[in-house]
């Protein structure tokens, strides 16, 4: 018997397991996938020209086994091994509404290829589902979660610029890794054209200058390589390898368990708990159960769904903790892949040095006063991107011409060129749903999920407002436009899913309450994405480790005062 | 926005990049080639290695640096329709080879590879500028920044896959990195402004 389970061991597990180990309780993390070490799996040693097959996957295992993991911009030659294989982890989909689920499972989860971008919500982020109705209020405010985001951040080290934004929190920040002179004049041009909009660094969980915490657990400043997907032998970004599970490990509370697919949740009726977790041995297919007092599952938004909705019984026959019929609904990700690049022929004549692993960032700007703007949608979107100067794959390959007028060009420093993607609040609808396919089963006989999610018009009309305010802000500095993507990305690519389990303050209608903890039993907490009752438009890693971190101290305190 | 997509990034590019006029011709001569051909068993038979050979030497020669068949490109593009290449695409891009061949036997009577380096040059100067004019598109761009690093949809897609991959063979190899470019594994500290120098050259190891 295990003080604590945690199922999954990426972002939100991993962090779990550190809190809930070292406040003493002895903690069991399941984990589907194979164990990873750190550094000794990583590929981060591949040189450019070591890469296999030039850092392509062959085009027909790419076809056959990775037609939905290959969407995503991060998977390459050297990152194969993070990726499922596709034609290994089945889920359906309605044949007109398409969702690319992108997945890792190994220890460490999606934290080992996870973006790194670390931006707060708002206090007007958890106003937002009170204030337009849309969702159902979340049961905390900014001022519950701001000492669990200093918390993190400390922690997890975000490299940032301090600016007193009230839309986006400034926090416990690393340095900056700072703007590029083409970049600063771009911020002048859109700052100075565009009341209201910033244009900053890229706040980002890598180790600009790692603290004396950061190096008791053998991490190291960032390298400046940006080869952070493939796995940072520095340690100098933030996943469970190198940072949260060595901490979790240092306190001798922690066990770890791989290769170990969680079938279920055990509950009794007679206690209206959970006694432990139901596994399958991946590799000797013998079913094994563990028992713990309390329950996290961190098993990311679809997985802990699925988990839930598989975990029915007589009892609760619509599936564990889902009373309110919430679980499965409002699965939101963020709109994504609405870019616009475009030249700078009045670029400075400066260069920098080193690939720094972020870019600019330009926060939400619309919607932030209370009482409406005229815009034809509500809430809000931001800006990644970067300004920098075209390489060879550009300047040998761009015009035509062969031979050594070839090599002189790619020899010249290239033209700047910006890009800048939006990033989009998605609405909570409870349409968007995952359920299970009572007649598909995975090879492990788990009922396979079914993910019925498209955008809506507000999504769409925001995107339209993203394209359009980004040529404007191109051509502000400007910059000629070439190239636009209007149509947002698939559903499941901004890799952000969440909202499945959301929190609430009414049983009825969520799933959680304000400390994570399942209203229908008590000692099963929820603190990945599905928690979320709503999306913002920021990079979400960063409140399911505050999530996590802060249910965690609440429930050790639960456990300690009796009450779990 | 349809009219940004059919804007032609190389039109841009001219005037955004200042170029200057091509050095002394160079290249391997035929003898050269044939020796790289003798080589370990590969996809493509002795003579259309000879051929692959004598494109990648033209498309990037030896100059005061190495070329493309120094850094061993033959060799590894062989690599790719072996180990990468579906099918389809081994068949296309033996084709787009066997096109520069075919063309060249019958406008100089000879095979490419058999051409001296400056008439191969002459003639896949011309060849490259056909095969590279873009095709106007219509519809959406799903990936802006993709799309950009792609190029537009040219006049001969075999032909323009063919030098992509044999370009991009060279930028990674460790002969262009180092003489051509400039290439830290690990850069060390971000520096976010240094000046340019008659000796900058282009960082390598990003996305563009």
């Amino acid at each position: 018997m295990f003080d604590a389970i945690v199922i999954g061991s990426g972002m939100s597990g991993g962090i779990a397991a550190k809190e809930l180990c070292e406040r003493g309780l002895k903690t069991l993390v399941i984990e589907r996938g194979r164990k990873l070490e750190h550094g000794a799996s990583y590929t981060d040693w591949m040189q450019p020209w070591e890469l296999p097959n030039a850092g392509m996957v062959p085009e027909e295992e790419l076809a056959r086994d990775y037609p939905i993991q290959s969407q995503c911009y991060a998977m390459t030659s050297a990152t194969q091994q993070y990726w499922v294989k596709d034609s290994e982890s089945p889920y359906t989909t309605p044949a007109d509404k398409p969702f690319s689920w992108i997945r890792g499972n190994h220890l460490g989860g999606r934290s080992i290829m996870w973006g790194r971008q670390s931006y707060r919500l708002s206090a007007m982020d958890f106003e937002a589902n009170a204030r337009d109705g849309h969702g159902a209020d979340w049961p905390i405010r900014y001022e519950d979660i701001a000492p669990w985001y200093d918390h993190i951040e400390k922690f997890i080290g975000v490299a940032g610029s301090k600016e007193g934004l009230p839309q986006l929190p400034d926090g416990e920040f690393l340095p900056p890794f700072g703007l590029n002179d083409a970049e600063l004049q771009f911020k002048s041009a859109v700052e100075g054209k565009f009341p209201g909009r910033k244009v900053i660094p890229g706040r980002v969980a890598n180790l600009s200058k790692a603290q004396p915490h950061h190096e008791e657990l053998g991490r190291n400043s960032c390298q400046n390589r940006s080869f952070c997907e493939r796995g940072c032998s520095y340690g100098a970004y933030h996943s469970s390898l190198s940072s949260s599970l060595p901490a979790a490990e240092r306190t001798g509370n922690l066990t770890i368990v791989t290769d170990a697919i969680v079938h279920s949740i055990v509950h009794d009726p007679k206690t209206g708990r959970a006694t432990g977790v139901r596994i399958i041995d991946a590799n000797s297919k013998v079913g094994r159960t563990y028992e713990a007092k309390i329950i996290f599952s961190c098993a990311s938004t679809i997985g802990t769904t699925q988990l839930l909705l598989n975990s029915a019984t007589d009892a609760m026959p619509n599936g564990l903790a889902n009373s309110s019929d919430m679980v499965g609904r409002n699965l939101m990700d963020h709109l994504y892949a609405l870019s616009v690049v475009g030249l700078l022929p009045k670029g400075p004549d400066t260069y920098y040095h080193g690939r720094r692993p972020t870019g600019l960032y330009i926060p939400r700007y619309r919607n932030l006063n209370p009482a409406g703007e005229g815009n034809d949608f509500v809430r809000g979107f931001g800006y990644q991107g970067g300004v920098s100067r075209m390489g060879w794959r550009s300047t040998a390959l761009g015009l035509p011409g062969v031979g050594a007028e070839l090599k002189d060009r790619a020899r010249k420093l290239g033209p700047w060129m910006v890009y800048i993607s939006g990033f989009g609040e998605m609405l909570p609808n409870p349409n968007n749903r995952v359920t299970l396919n009572a007649n598909q089963k995975d090879k492990w006989g788990i009922a396979t999920p079914h993910i019925d999610c498209a955008l809506g018009d507000n999504e769409y009309k925001m995107a339209a407002r993203i394209i359009e305010d980004g040529k404007a802000m191109v051509q502000a500095v400007g910059g000629m436009v070439m190239n636009v993507s209007a149509e947002p990305g698939v559903p499941g690519l901004g890799i952000h899913e969440m909202g499945t389990a959301r929190m609430g303050k009414d049983p009825k209608t969520s799933v959680l309450n304000k400390w994570n903890q399942t209203h229908d039993v008590p000692n099963l907490f929820i603190t990945d994405g599905s928690a979320m009752a709503s999306s913002g438009c920021q990079n979400p890693s960063l409140t399911y480790m505050a999530l996590s971190a802060r249910a965690a101290d609440h429930a050790a305190k639960l456990l300690k005062e009796g009450q779990l | 926005m349809s009219e940004l997509l059919h804007l032609d990034r190389r039109s841009l590019l001219s005037q955004a990049l200042l170029l200057v006029g091509a050095t002394a011709t160079a290249g391997l001569s035929g003898s050269a080639l044939a020796k790289v051909a003798a080589g370990p068993k590969r996809f493509l038979d002795a003579p259309n290695f000879t051929v692959l050979s004598a494109v990648a030497d033209t498309i990037v020669p030896r100059t005061k640096t190495a070329g493309a068949v120094d850094a061993g490109v033959p060799a590894t593009f062989d690599a790719l329709l072996l180990n990468w290449a579906s099918p389809a695409t081994r068949t296309l891009l033996k084709g787009a080879l066997l096109d520069i061949d075919q063309q060249a036997r019958t406008q100089q009577g000879k095979g490419f590879a058999a051409l001296s380096p400056e008439a191969r040059l002459a003639f896949l100067t011309p060849y490259d500028a056909a095969a590279s004019k873009v095709v106007p598109v219509t519809g959406a761009t799903k990936n802006a920044l993709s799309a950009l690093m792609s190029g537009p949809p040219t006049a001969n897609p075999s032909y323009s896959k063919l030098k992509q991959l044999l370009v991009t063979l060279y930028y990674l190899s460790e002969p262009a990195l180092t003489q051509e470019l400039s290439y830290e594994h690990a850069p060390g500290e971000w520096k976010p402004s240094i000046p340019v120098t008659p000796d900058t050259r282009p960082a390598a190891g990003g996305a563009f």
